[in-house]
């Protein structure tokens, strides 16, 4: 890319009004064509006044959970989980939000099929979910936190289901490469792709690590390119959606799942692949 | 700015790991982001969320932080403004949010910081002298996450419009504000 070009262009990045590719050029150009002074001063110039935007609100003070769960993050050295949405009052019962997960067409016999796959990564469990809610009337606020998982849980498995059920969306079976070896458990996931530009990643079995991360990777023309990291919660479950910037292009070959160090890797995996899964041709 | 050379040298130190100076980097600009992300997601909860990530998403990646390419709150809304746009347009959202003109219920005011009146009049008056088509092509983009390509859709106005749009009056609002 010219300087000239960049130029031409920096300030439509530095508003996020770029199409994710055009974003990416541009990243290329500073990161990887030398220093460009002249480019670095029109793009602060550029995030100055996208900042300066903001100077026109009245500042609102976040309720303090948002810092709880930042620093318990941190402490973790992890991504931070899933918010736990407000309880009503009378918390929806588990059972309630288990009903919603099947109006699956019965003459969906193969989505139907592979739905149970989902429903077993996902980690249903229609016993615990009516244990949970039975003990909300003697421990309040224990159950509340359990039910409130128990829906974001419900919530997960319907998205993926409906994911499932869109024309086009191919599940990818991710397998152990090398197979069970290694020091690090390699855990199992699958990848609900759809090509026009959504994909999801249900993993189960995945020990949370201190100094790693676990990152997906989509494989593009024989390169890889980093989708997103899977922070497995303390079930050792893993539910994440890839970045719909990640999917545009090029339709990916394969899914691949590398354990990283903290923060995971921008360009390539440097740590070992542990799961790879072929995506099927259209 | 408020304190660039302050929050530099704060996130010197949240580089070398430390959670008090991230504190303090959130103590002073997340009533700010707050503020915004509500206004481009209009949901609280996405809110708190996204305010949530974008300060781990700085202490992860305080070494990619680079003074030459902005400040540092420049580069909190930044991360936060990206993350706030990957959400809208995963959820479809995008149309939804141009054409709902309802204004967010009343938050909570904050109280550490006061509203920067100066700042706020400076930057009213810089957007009343853009020329309406670009002040719309930069607020489509800043508030409701449109690409150029979703504006030009939007509006009707050929892409290359759009695109000259959005440089000139971002530039023009740069050199207001600096000047």
């Amino acid at each position: 890319m010219a300087h000239q070009e960049f130029l031409d262009q920096v300030d439509a990045y530095a508003l996020g009004a770029l199409e994710p590719e055009e974003a990416r050029a541009l990243e290329q150009h500073l990161d990887s064509e030398g220093p460009h002074p002249l480019c670095e001063a029109a793009l602060a110039r550029a995030r100055e006044a996208v900042a300066t935007l903001a100077t026109d609100l009245e500042p609102v003070a976040p309720p303090p959970r948002v810092w709880e769960g930042v620093s318990r993050a941190i402490a973790k050295g992890q991504e931070p989980a899933p918010r736990a949405p407000e309880l009503p009052s009378i918390p929806e019962p588990a059972s309630e939000a288990i009903r919603r997960l099947r109006p699956i067409p019965p003459w969906v016999y193969a989505l139907a099929a592979a739905a149970v796959v989902v429903l077993i990564f996902a980690g249903i469990n229609v016993r615990e979910a009516h244990r949970a809610a039975a003990q909300a009337s003697a421990a309040a606020a224990e159950c509340r936190k359990e039910l409130a998982e128990t829906r974001i849980d419900a919530l997960r498995k319907e998205d993926a289901i409906q994911l499932l059920l869109e024309p086009g969306t191919q599940l990818v079976a991710l397998k152990s490469s090398p197979p069970a070896a290694g020091p690090v458990p390699p855990g199992s996931g699958i990848v609900l792709f759809n090509p026009r530009g959504r994909a999801l990643f249900l993993g189960k079995s995945f020990e949370a690590q201190a100094s790693h991360d676990y990152e997906l990777w989509l494989i593009r023309d024989g390169k890889p390119l980093a989708a997103a990291l899977l922070p497995p919660g303390p079930d050792g479950r893993v539910f994440t959606e890839v970045p719909s910037k990640v999917l545009t292009g090029v339709r990916p070959a394969a899914f691949a799942v590398s354990v990283e160090q903290k923060g995971g890797e921008r360009d390539a995996p440097k740590g070992p692949i542990i799961l790879t899964g072929a995506v099927a041709a259209p | 700015m408020t304190r660039p050379a302050e929050d530099g040298t704060v996130l010197d130190s949240v580089r070398r790991g430390d959670a008090r100076a991230l504190e303090e980097l959130y103590r002073r600009h997340s009533s700010r982001l707050y503020a915004l992300l509500l206004r481009m997601l209009r949901e609280a909860a996405d809110a708190e969320e996204v305010l949530q990530e974008t300060f781990v998403d700085a202490w992860r990646r305080a070494r990619e932080y680079a003074a030459s390419r902005g400040s540092v709150e420049a580069w909190l809304i930044t991360i936060a403004r990206s993350r706030a746009i990957d959400r809208i347009r995963n959820r479809g959202a995008r149309l939804r949010l141009v054409k709902q003109s309802e204004q967010m219920a009343p938050a909570e005011p904050a109280q550490p910081d006061a509203p920067d009146v100066h700042a706020q009049t400076r930057l009213r008056r810089a957007l009343g002298t853009l020329p309406p088509e670009q002040r719309r092509a930069i607020e489509l983009a800043y508030w409701d996450g449109l690409s150029q390509t979703e504006i030009s859709r939007e509006t009707g106005d050929p892409l290359g419009t759009v695109k000259t749009r959005v440089r000139l009056g971002l530039q023009r609002l740069a050199e207001l504000l600096a000047g």
